[in-house]
Order: C-alpha cells, then structure tokens, then sequence
C-alpha cells in the first residue's frame, strides 16, 4: 500500500473508480427496481420484494455518498476545472434517479396498491422502459467520460424509453378510468404510474443535460 | 565585476525583469488560468528552466541579434536597453501592441544611426522576417499540434480524470521547454547588447566553468526569473482569455508557442539542419506574445470556419503594425536617448571603428 500511497496518480485512480461505482450503483438499482417492480406485480408484496427495497435503499444512500465525495475532492483538489460543474450536474442527476426509483418502490411498500390482472402486462412494460431509460442514461454517462462524441448514439435512446414509458403510462390511466373500480382505487393507481412516469421523465432530463455536456467536452 | 557595470546593466535588468512579469504569462499562462497549474509551481518551473535556457542556450539568439549591431561600448548598451524599456513601458500604458524584441532592435538601429555604424539590410530583413514567421510557424505548429492530440485521444479515449491528469503534466513539460526556450531566445533582448561590451571573467564552481557570456546570460536570466514571480495577474488575464478553448488546447497553444521559441534559438537544431543540407534557420530572438497570438489563431482555425468566425482579426492588424512602429519608435527613442548620454551625461555610448578601408 505504501507504494500506492506515493503515487501521484492515486488520487486519479481511486476518483475514477468513485464515478464508475456511481455509474454501476444506479445500473444496479434499475435492475433492482425493475425486478422490485416485476416480482410484486406477480406476487405481491413479500420477502423477496422487501429484499429488493432494502437494497435499492442501500444504493441510494451509497449514492448520496459517492456523490458527496467526488464533488468534495473534484473542487478541493481542483481537479477537471473546466467540467467539474458538469461532472456535478450529472451525478446531481444520477443520483435524483435513485431517489425517484427509491421513492416510488417505498410508496408501492407502505401503499400495497391491489393492481388487476388486465394491467399487469402493461403496467410491467412500464416500469421496464422507465428502467430501461435510466440505464441508458448510465450508458450514455459512461461515455461522456471516455467518448463524449459517442454519448449522443445512446441519449437518443433514452428519449425513445421515455416516451415509450409516457405512452405506455398513458394507456394504463385511460384504461383505468374507463374500468368500473371506485374512483379511490384509480386515483390511487394512476399516482403509481404517474411516479413510474415521472422517472423517465427524470432519467430523460439527465438525457438532456448530458447532450450539452458532451458537446462541451467535444470542443 | 566593477560597480559601473553593475550600474550600465541595471536597464538591461530591468528589461529583464518586465519581460519574466509579462512574457511567463505566454508559456504557463493558460494552465494558472484555468487552474489546472498553481500559481508557484508554475513559476517556479518557469523561473528555473528560464535561466538555465539563458546559460546552456542564449548564445545563438544573441549572436544572431549581434549581427546587426555589436554596441561596443557600456554607456551605449545601457542607452539601448533603456530606450527598449522606455518604448515597452510606454506602449503598454498606452495599451498598443508591443514586443520586446521589436524595441530592442529598434533600440539597436537607433545606436547604429547614431554611430554611423551601417546597418546591415540583409540581417534586418531576416530579423523582420523572423518576426512575421514566428506566428505563421506558432500557427502551424498549433494546427498540427491539434490535429495529432485529436487523433490519439479519439484513438485511445481516456477516461475524463486521466485526461486532466495527463493534460496537467503536459503543461508542466511544455511549461519547462517553453520557459528554457523563452530563456534561450529572449535573453538576447535583456542582456545581448551588453555582450560586446562585457568585461566578465570566466568563472569555475566545481566541474561547472562559466563563460563570461554565460554569466551574463545567468545574471539576465536571474532577472527574468524574478519578473515570473510578478506575472499572476498577467498570467490570469492571459489564461482566462485563452481558456475558451479549453485545457487540452491551451496546452497545444503552449506547446506550439514553446516550439517556435526553440527553433529560432536552438543552435542543435541549426546545425542538424545544416548537416542534412536544409536552409539554416536564423537564430533570432522572436516575440513570445506573437507566437502565442499566432497559434491561438492556428488552433482556431483548425476547427474549421466556426473557429475562424471567433478569430479577433484586429488583434492581427496589431501586431502586423507592431512590426513597424515598435521599432521605429524604441529607434527615435534610443538615438535622442544616446544624445543625451554622450553630451550631457558626457558617457561614451560608442567606441568609434576603423573600417578596412581605413586601415
């Protein structure tokens, strides 16, 4: 380790590998939310959805963490001085995708909101492009580290889940509100697909920022 | 050393000091600007590698610049500088272009008029070409710079912080050529018109000898040094102007820069080129700021005609009339300076010659 500690690279090393754990940790948790999200819709809450929730809280703590971190060193050790305001907003972003994929998982805990068969499917293909749309903002993140001119060939996609996760979103409220169910019960599971929703929206406004972001890099 | 040299050279010094004040500003200015250097370190590197350029390398510029007039007498290169000072003092206050190099060869001109010393036209001429190929070359150098750094970071696509890491030492190593380059080419302009005229000793520390030129190479480099202590402000200016176009090309801005300087001072490169049969490249000392200005213009140019639309021209047409009027003026400055020296002050600025014909 003493070997390590001297060099001057260090610093670098252990900062790169902060922001690639960043990037894996919200990977992560979308696959966690989807299968959160995929395992309650076919079996309701239990162990394994719990298991699930406690995990995705876990990355979303660890996320506040690395994000804490990285800012710290990024501006005390003067380190990317003309991005590090970017590098901030994206893990910014990132790290509000967590909160939302979190967010949304605790209310479908404390709530257990019944949803009928008829709505399984598209209310799976839902939350699946909304997850979707945030790995491909880890994606596209990914390369705005390395090839910020290849970021644009994934932020397109990440638009293209976000309104597949909209229409889906929309098709499921307008099914709901032509079912006979008490307008309690629509009104409770139209808030659910509206925080389905509103996570790809999020994951799209990372999609945004990280478009000009490149494009900074790129000069 | 007597106490009258120490006093003729102190305007040689003092052109020395103003150059490191505002000349470092050329070779670390983009990295203290953009934060990617420290201040001190900056200028510690470039104070130190300033004055080893001046000793190991200032011989060839000098020679070059004493081509055109060898001032021969101590009061004359004290006149000489002081007017190079005087003219560089007064057009920065006025807030017109201005390049060391310019004043002093005008200051030299001037002392030649006053002398009655011919100036040769064909040494002036390669001068004032120098002068005009320093920022094409800073250009081209940049457009080439950019081109490869491009190439490998789109080939190898390094991780963002490996960037900055990388951009960072690479500013310290064109940092260091450039201020060994600064020092190498510019010491003429502080102490080259002292060297006909200096009476110092060779000198031996150790293994080290000192050639009585290389120690007043070290005493102007000193000089430079201490001027780089004073250059923040300048450096920030600097930086933050150039900085638009981001870390990786103010290092290619810095490094082209550096290259200029070193072809025109570089006495192994000259003799490399000779031996392969090429065009001998004069060793003449060159304006830093030109350079600067020509590969920032370069680097622009090489993003196409979106780059060329942020091109300042004014800033062109400056330095195109700085060519001209620099000289004239710091000439007009020198020989009414050399005037007053010789009749009033009752100092002899020159030691009259006898031509062949004469003899």
């Amino acid at each position: 380790m003493a070997e390590l500690k001297i060099s001057p690279f260090r610093r670098t090393r252990i900062l790169a590998s902060q922001i690639d754990e960043m990037l894996d940790v919200v990977s992560q948790a979308a696959l966690a939310y989807k299968h959160a999200i995929g395992h309650y819709i076919r079996s309701g809450w239990d162990e394994t959805a719990e298991v699930k929730y406690r995990q995705l809280d876990e990355f979303e703590s660890r996320g506040d963490k690395l994000r804490g971190t990285i800012g710290q060193t990024l501006y005390s050790e003067m380190l990317l001085p003309d991005t590090s305001g970017d590098v901030l907003g994206l893990l910014s972003s990132l790290d509000r995708l967590l909160d939302d994929m979190e967010h949304s998982l605790e209310v479908v805990r404390i709530e257990r909101p019944e949803i009928p068969t008829e709505f399984h499917d598209g209310w799976l293909e839902c939350a699946t492009m909304a997850a979707e749309a945030v790995e491909q903002v880890v994606v596209a993140a990914r390369s705005y580290f390395r090839d910020p001119r290849a970021a644009r060939d994934h932020i397109h996609k990440i638009h293209y889940y976000e309104k597949e996760t909209q229409r889906t979103a929309l098709q499921i409220i307008e099914q709901l509100f032509q079912s006979d169910m008490g307008l309690d019960r629509k009104l409770q599971l139209r808030g659910h697909v509206w925080l389905i929703d509103r996570l790809a929206d999020k994951a799209d406004d990372a999609g945004d920022a990280l478009a000009i972001y490149a494009v900074k890099r790129s000069v | 050393m007597d106490l009258t040299f120490v006093i003729f050279l102190s305007s040689g010094l003092l052109l020395g000091w103003s150059l490191g004040a505002n000349d470092a500003a050329n070779v670390f200015g983009t990295a203290v600007g953009s934060r990617m250097l420290r201040f001190y370190v900056a200028a510690l590197v470039c104070a130190v590698f300033v004055v080893v350029g001046a000793v190991v390398s200032g011989a060839g510029a000098s020679h070059g610049l004493g081509q055109l007039g060898a001032i021969n007498a101590l009061g004359g290169s004290f006149t000489v500088a002081l007017a190079a000072a005087i003219t560089v003092y007064g057009m920065t206050k006025l807030g017109l272009p201005v390049s060391t190099t310019q004043a002093v060869v005008g200051g030299i001109v001037g002392w030649n008029l006053f002398s009655n010393t011919a100036t040769d036209p064909a040494v002036l001429t390669k001068i004032m070409g120098t002068w005009v190929a320093a920022p094409i070359l800073g250009g081209l150098f940049a457009v080439a710079l950019y081109r490869l750094t491009e190439y490998c970071i789109r080939a190898i696509k390094p991780h963002a912080l490996w960037l900055d890491q990388w951009t960072r030492i690479g500013f310290l190593v064109a940092g260091a050529l450039g201020a060994y380059s600064l020092g190498a080419n510019n010491i003429a302009n502080v102490v080259g018109v002292f060297v006909p005229a200096s009476n110092l000793e060779d000198i031996s520390v150790g293994a080290l000898t000192l050639t009585g030129q290389q120690r007043l190479f070290m005493l102007g480099g000193l000089a430079v040094a201490a001027g780089v202590f004073f250059s923040r402000r300048v450096m920030m200016t600097v930086g933050r102007n150039i900085v638009t176009v981001g870390p990786v090309g103010g290092w290619v801005v810095v490094l082209a820069h550096s290259l200029v300087l070193f072809v025109f001072s570089s006495e192994l490169l000259r003799a490399s080129l000779t031996r392969l049969g090429l065009p001998p490249i004069p060793l003449i000392p060159v304006s830093s700021s030109q350079a600067v200005v020509g590969a920032v213009c370069g680097l622009a140019l090489a993003h196409g005609l979106k780059g060329a639309r942020q091109i300042r021209w004014s800033m062109l047409r400056n330095i195109a009339l700085g060519w001209l009027a620099t000289p004239a003026i710091a000439a007009l400055i020198g020989y009414v300076a050399l005037y007053f020296v010789q009749n009033v002050f009752e100092q002899p600025v020159y030691q009259p010659v006898m031509s062949a014909a004469g003899m």
